[in-house]
């Protein structure tokens, strides 16, 4: 662990960014069709549960990181392959989020430049910012965040502006019933991406005021699943569930509908800046929970080392994870909530908490 | 006030003894006079600055003394007046003087002076010697007096030259760092503004001060300026820039992480919201410690004009410090890649324009800015008589041929002065410079990768501010890490009533700034009483 402090608000703004890193740009719950909106705040509620879970394990061990909780927990074999595991997770979404952020970028704008180039680029931007520790991480938040607050407001008012919102396309309200709407929200915006708040298990450490953890962690989860509930109804009520859902980035559609007095239009900057600033920390946070454990796991003295092989790591993975984006996505959508985000994200936390209860029970008994 | 400038003063000579004991054995004064003035002048090799004044005391004029100073450096008349004359003059000194043997009778009863010391070692009168002050030697006595009698010619203090303001004081700083210290005394009238001497540079022996408010500044940070200080080990410290880039956090940084000015209006603010001045003897450039972002933003007026002035002026000097950094590379960035984001008329107009231009964009950007950078720097260090000349050449050759000859596009020379003048526009030259460095980094990733490469430069710049500290605060305080009752005075400047707290990351303990209540509330009854003066008049 570094000696590192970050202030409560620095927390909710890295959970912020990081939670509409790159939800804000997918079409996020589209299964549910207009009522995508109230899947997202389901998922947000359910990762509020997700949330009480790791702070219960927080709150057992407020001042070392998971790494070392669970070999206390579960001994000290177990605890470090398990640890191990944690890492590798972290490397891969990390990777994932990666892949997804070149694919788009390429999409959308280079699409003769090598998904390679693209990638190490970000990477070698991660790698700096990483290298500089959490808190400058969380620095850099603070003020990235003003800025897309910025770019959000402006974005909406031009949207308003534009004239092109029709709320009627978000009705009927729960056509077929409440069963579609918590079947997409158990099955994927739990997961994707409010059960990814685990990483904030290896931050939450350097908070320097722990009392306010569980109110700062809430009023996160908060912002960004009604933000993202807002930016995913604006989506469908500009374009309509059907375009919503064929269109690969439904936010850039959106944007680019924008016209204002035949000047302001073709605003595509917008996403970009979204996409980048949001895809950055994203994996910034990721890398740096797979940096920090590492370090921590194996007794690295200086973490800042470890930041080049993992990074050269997390840019080979994204490149080799899927041969193509359909498969990308295919993997993203049907394999890994249910294998991996399911098993890493809620069964071994729960399980985690519960043993700890019981060895702390026992530690009171005695 | 005078017993801190005593206490410190007498710190800084014990230090020099200490340092000079340290370099080489220390050289007791002779009793014998002319070998006193033999060893000084071969020490000093005959300098024929150095004036050897021998006068006979006492009233038979048996006492042999000599009174020793530098020309140029010391004010003649006041020894004329104050030293040779009376110690010619008191003719009863003689048998004391004999009797006790001591130089504690002549600072009694001879020397009309304020500052006197008495010194017995000699290399410690050599350097008071070189610093313009006098020594009076007298035979028969094993130690010398040491006169403060410094003076000498120095510039007139004059308006400042760099840091204009429309509204507030017309002084600046001028070389000598004791009228430079005795200006922000005669703002901040209080015993708790503390200063500190010491001398800096092996060969110069420059005068360096510390100023700072007591039980405002912090303490840690007075000593890490003090601790970093001593750490200098140069031959020379000409320029306040020296101690500048010895001193500073971090060196791999085109950011500056020490404020320098020359007004003292703004030491003083700056001293009272808890920073430390670095005051240098030679140069009229005072630093400031620490010195964060936003601090380059701020200029005097914004303090004395009214606060919805300041916040928009404010908002205007961050837009232009983006547009300096961005003007070129967005440009280049659209013509080259985003094309489809550029309004369909205007695309049509630059693509016209752009059509008989033989160089790809980046490099036409490139030429004119390292063009632009060029005259610049001519103009800067061009006599006044023929810096014209570099306005019409510039203006002419490089703006209208350059186009009529269509090696560039008008577009681009729209883009580079635009940039050029928003440059100007920041108030502190150190960050400007900074800009026009960065601008360049800026545009080849523009060129590379468009607004993608553009969004990672800035996502780098932000981490890299980010990353800075001076003397251990953050540079992007308080934005970041955000303080909310000090982020009044960044973006936006809060009115003065609204001012309740120094900076909290510098200032210590005594933080509350303003009394309740400093909202200004005019009379309710005001019309009333309006109305009763009218009265009265009609009355008459």
């Amino acid at each position: 662990m570094e000696k590192a402090k970050i202030s409560a608000y620095q927390l909710f703004v890295l959970i912020v960014l990081f939670e509409l890193g790159s939800a804000l740009l997918l079409p996020l719950a589209i299964e549910a069709k207009q009522d995508a909106w109230l899947a997202i705040l389901i998922g947000m509620a359910g990762g509020c549960c997700l949330f009480f879970i790791y702070y219960g394990l927080y709150h057992y061990y407020p001042d070392i990181l998971p790494t070392e909780y669970t070999q206390k927990i579960i001994g000290k074999f177990l605890g470090r392959i398990l640890s191990f595991l944690y890492i590798l997770y972290f490397m891969y979404l990390a990777a994932r989020v990666l892949r997804d952020f070149g694919e788009m970028l390429l999409i959308f704008a280079y699409s003769e430049t090598p998904l390679f180039v693209t990638n190490s680029l970000l990477i070698i931007v991660i790698i700096y910012t990483v290298r500089k520790g959490i808190e400058v991480l969380a620095r850099t938040g603070e003020l990235l965040f003003v800025f897309i607050g910025l770019l959000a407001v402006s974005g909406f008012l031009l949207i308003t502006l534009s004239g092109v919102i029709q709320v009627t396309n978000l009705q009927p309200v729960l056509e077929n019933g409440m069963l579609p709407v918590v079947k997409t929200a158990i099955t994927q915006t739990l997961y994707i991406p409010f059960g990814e708040i685990i990483v904030f298990a290896m931050i939450i450490p350097y908070l320097n005021r722990p009392e306010k953890l569980k109110r700062t962690g809430l009023y996160a989860l908060g912002v960004s699943g009604f933000s993202l509930a807002l930016v995913m109804a604006m989506n469908i009520s500009v374009l309509g569930v059907s375009l919503t859902a064929r269109s690969q980035f439904p936010l850039l559609s959106t944007i680019q509908t924008i016209q204002v007095e035949q000047f302001l239009e073709r605003l595509d900057v917008y996403f970009m800046l979204t996409l980048v600033i949001g895809g950055f920390f994203k994996i910034a946070v990721f890398s740096y929970a797979a940096v920090t454990g590492a370090a921590n796991l194996f007794n690295v003295k200086e973490p800042s080392r470890l930041v080049y092989p993992i990074g050269v790591v997390i840019l080979l993975i994204s490149m080799i994870i899927a041969s193509s984006f359909s498969e990308h996505i295919e993997e993203g959508v049907k394999v890994i909530p249910l294998y991996v985000h399911l098993p890493f994200q809620i069964i071994i936390p729960t399980l985690l908490l519960f043993a700890a209860y019981l060895k702390n029970r026992n530690k009171n008994l005695n | 006030m005078r017993s801190i400038f005593k206490r410190n003063k007498k710190k800084s000579s014990s230090k020099d003894r200490q340092e000079d004991s340290q370099g080489q054995s220390k050289q007791p004064i002779n009793a014998s006079l002319s070998a006193n003035l033999d060893v000084i002048k071969q020490k000093t090799g005959n300098s024929s600055d150095i004036v050897f004044r021998t006068l006979k005391m006492g009233r038979h004029s048996e006492i042999k003394a000599a009174v020793v100073y530098v020309k140029g450096m010391v004010d003649s008349q006041a020894i004329h007046d104050f030293l040779i004359e009376s110690m010619m003059n008191n003719r009863d000194l003689h048998e004391k003087l004999i009797r006790e043997k001591t130089m504690a009778v002549i600072t009694e009863e001879v020397v009309a002076f304020g500052g006197i010391k008495p010194v017995s070692g000699l290399d410690e009168l050599l350097s008071s010697l070189m610093s313009g002050e006098t020594a009076i030697l007298v035979d028969g006595i094993s130690e010398a007096l040491i006169a403060s009698t410094r003076a000498g010619d120095k510039r007139s203090i004059q308006e400042p030259t760099t840091q204009l303001a429309i509204r507030g004081s017309k002084e600046s700083f001028i070389e000598s760092s004791e009228t430079n210290i005795a200006m922000v005394r005669r703002i901040i009238n209080n015993p708790n503004l503390w200063v500190e001497s010491m001398k800096l540079g092996k060969v110069t022996k420059t005068d360096v001060s510390i100023m700072y408010v007591n039980g405002i500044a912090k303490d840690e940070i007075i000593k890490e300026v003090r601790q970093r200080l001593k750490k200098i080990n140069l031959d020379g410290i000409l320029e306040s820039g020296y101690i500048e880039q010895l001193i500073e956090d971090q060196t791999m940084t085109t950011f500056p992480t020490l404020y320098h000015t020359e007004r003292p209006d703004v030491v003083a603010g700056n001293l009272l919201e808890g920073r430390v001045a670095i005051f240098v003897n030679g140069t009229p450039f005072v630093l400031l410690a620490p010195a964060v972002f936003i601090q380059f933003f701020q200029s005097v007026d914004d303090y004395y004009a009214r606060f919805d002035i300041a916040t928009a002026i404010r908002f205007l000097r961050i837009f232009t410090f983006f547009i300096s950094i961005l003007g070129p590379a967005v440009y280049i960035a659209a013509t080259t890649f985003h094309q489809e984001m550029i309004p369909t008329g205007l695309l049509i107009i630059v693509a016209a324009q752009r059509e008989s231009v033989p160089f790809p964009a980046f490099v036409e950007a490139v030429i004119m800015e390292i063009i632009f950078e060029i005259l610049r720097e001519a103009g800067v260090r061009m006599p006044k008589a023929i810096g014209s000349t570099i306005s019409i050449v510039g203006a002419l050759v490089i703006g209208q041929a350059a186009v009529q000859a269509g090696i560039v596009s008008p577009a681009m020379v729209i883009i580079v002065s635009i940039t050029a003048i928003a440059n100007f526009a920041t108030p502190s030259v150190a960050i400007a410079i900074s800009a026009r460095l960065i601008r360049f980094l800026f545009m080849v990733s523009a060129a590379t990768f468009g607004f993608y490469g553009i969004i990672l430069a800035l996502i780098v710049l932000t981490v890299h501010l980010c990353s800075l500290r001076s003397f251990g605060i953050p540079y992007m305080s308080p934005l970041a890490p955000f303080i909310p009752t000090n982020a009044g005075d960044t973006i936006v400047r809060k009115p003065w009533w609204m001012f309740k707290e120094r900076p909290r990351l510098m200032a210590a303990g005594n933080n509350v700034r303003s009394g309740e209540n400093q909202q200004p509330q005019p009379p309710e009854d005001r019309e009333i009483k309006m109305n009763a003066g009218k009265g009265e008049r009609n009355e008459s």
